[in-house]
């Protein structure tokens, strides 16, 4: 059972990593979303305890049955803040998608250069215009 | 007032204020000014925690009444205190600046609000899940704050550091997990404890994991990559929040779990730390020397900064560790000073540019020089 967890929870981990390095940025999005929720696997599997439903009230013997509650608030825990960073990456994709039409790392990066070198220009156009203004 | 009541109130305060103030324009002066009044008695609070602190009276509190052992405790001792006092201090002022120019964002207070609350949180907790928590609280705060603003170099800034963080995130909750599988508790104290019993090829692997992830928030020589484009792209004041107090958590990482929980790992791993912390001053002094735009040079200067930090970690023992404190809280004022100064003009903020350079580069009549000396 642990083998199988942890080569569940490596797989996970190593198709997230790959998905982040991609050039678009949804992917890197779904592989934040794969590393998180392999980190969520770990967090069950270093608890990993077959038993009863932790509730409070435990049928039989105190303690000896009853899953490992804390692993479980923990693993809810880390999916609400997952998730919630999920949602908030897609919204900037969307904030970078309205300005640049394009999702692709690179055609964003070359779309930035442009501009960064038009703004150059702009401002060597202005001290040019200083200079010439200024008396000899 | 009681030491648990001080505690409670200087994470819960800001907390229900911003959930309050997150319904409001943010744009409005008097919204500001709450929110300010609200960092300020936040402020406060902590500044009289750490008098009481200092003079022998540790508070301590378990949330919801729980039994010792099975709630979440939050606990103030002088370390964690005085980073809190330093981060709220540099959170208050860089809003105040901002309030003073003019907020552009409706979401801006209530996102500085939970910022500090998740701030002071993560330094008064004496647990490391509830850590975590608040780490995400405040970090995720952070995202949106880098993106404020919203030109397109911001939102872009705000994409890398939240891809990169997050990952520096699942790393230190996969450390997390596995302190927890090995030690069967999430209290600081009760882990450093039952450390030592472990198998000691597994606490190395999660050290190193620890290590990794707040190295990564740090900005540390090899996983620096992120932080010139986040520095230089974020907004004055957002960058002197991150620089001045977002950067603690990274610190404060390191002497808590390095110093605190995991001593003879840190040991085991001082070389690796010395020969890291060295190259990063190295390879941040160089870079900033070679650029020419201001607020570049800062955020080279930076990466060069938590080198310091870091050998003085690497050092180890009792002088080493308050020197690493003592630095990472100078550093901290300093940066604040020096983000927030960059915008503007006149004598004034000439003066006030100077000394926090010379701080920096620690000049001797300056508080850097004290620490550089120390290191």
């Amino acid at each position: 059972m642990i083998l199988a967890v942890s080569l569940v929870v490596a797989i996970v981990f190593g198709s997230g990593a790959f998905l982040v390095l991609q050039r678009d940025l949804l992917r890197v999005v779904v592989g934040i979303v794969l590393i998180s929720n392999a980190a969520t696997l770990f967090v069950i599997a270093a608890g990993h305890t077959r038993g009863a439903v932790p509730i409070l009230t435990i049928p039989g013997e105190a303690g000896s049955q009853a899953s490992d509650p804390l692993v479980q608030a923990m693993a809810i825990t880390a999916l609400v803040i997952s998730s919630s960073v999920a949602a908030l990456l897609l919204s900037l994709i969307y904030r970078i998608y309205t300005s640049h039409k394009t999702v692709d790392i690179a055609e964003i990066s070359e779309a930035e250069a442009r501009e960064a070198e038009a703004l150059e220009r702009g401002e060597d156009l202005e001290e040019e215009e200083e200079m010439e203004k200024r008396p000899r | 007032m009681t030491g648990p009541a001080l505690l409670v109130l200087s994470t819960g305060l800001p907390w229900a204020l911003a959930a309050a103030l997150a319904l409001f324009d943010g744009r409005r002066p008097w919204v500001g000014w709450l929110a300010a009044a609200g960092l300020g008695a936040s402020f406060v609070s902590l500044v009289v925690l750490l008098f009481r602190v200092l003079y022998g009276e540790p508070a301590e509190v378990v949330a919801g009444g729980w039994p010792s052992g099975v709630g979440i405790v939050l606990r103030a001792d002088v370390l964690g205190t005085v980073f809190a006092v330093v981060s709220v201090g540099v959170v208050l002022v860089s809003f105040v600046y901002e309030v003073l120019g003019g907020v552009r964002s409706r979401t801006f207070p209530a996102l500085v609000l939970f910022m500090a609350a998740g701030l002071s949180g993560l330094f008064l907790t004496g647990d490391i899940f509830n850590f975590y928590v608040f780490f995400e609280v405040s970090m995720t705060a952070a995202y949106v704050l880098v993106g404020y603003r919203e030109q397109d170099y911001q939102v872009r800034a705000a994409f890398i550091f939240a891809v990169v963080n997050l990952v520096g995130s699942v790393v230190f909750l996969i450390a997390v997990a596995a302190l927890y599988h090995v030690t069967g508790t999430l209290e600081m104290q009760a882990v450093a404890e039952r450390v030592s019993q472990v198998n000691p090829n597994s606490i190395i692997v999660i050290a190193a994991a620890i290590f990794a992830a707040f190295a990564l928030k740090l900005g540390l020589f090899p996983f620096h990559f992120w932080l010139p484009a986040v520095y230089v792209g974020s907004y004055a004041p957002v960058a002197a929040i991150l620089s001045g107090a977002l950067a603690n958590i990274g610190n404060y990482g390191l002497l808590r779990f390095g110093g605190g929980i995991l001593p003879e790992e840190l040991e085991l791993g001082a070389t690796a730390v010395l020969i890291l912390g060295s190259a990063s001053i190295i390879y941040g002094a160089l870079q900033a020397i070679s650029r020419k735009q201001l607020t570049e040079v800062l955020a080279y200067s930076a990466i060069g900064q938590v080198g310091y930090v870091l050998v003085a970690v690497g050092i180890g023992g009792p002088v080493g560790f308050s020197a690493a404190a003592i630095y990472a809280v100078v550093n901290s004022l300093n940066k604040t000073l020096l983000f927030l100064v960059v915008r503007l003009r006149g004598r004034l903020v000439g003066a006030a540019f100077a000394v926090g350079a010379f701080s920096l580069a620690g000049v001797p009549p300056a508080v850097g020089f004290v620490e550089d000396c120390r290191v």
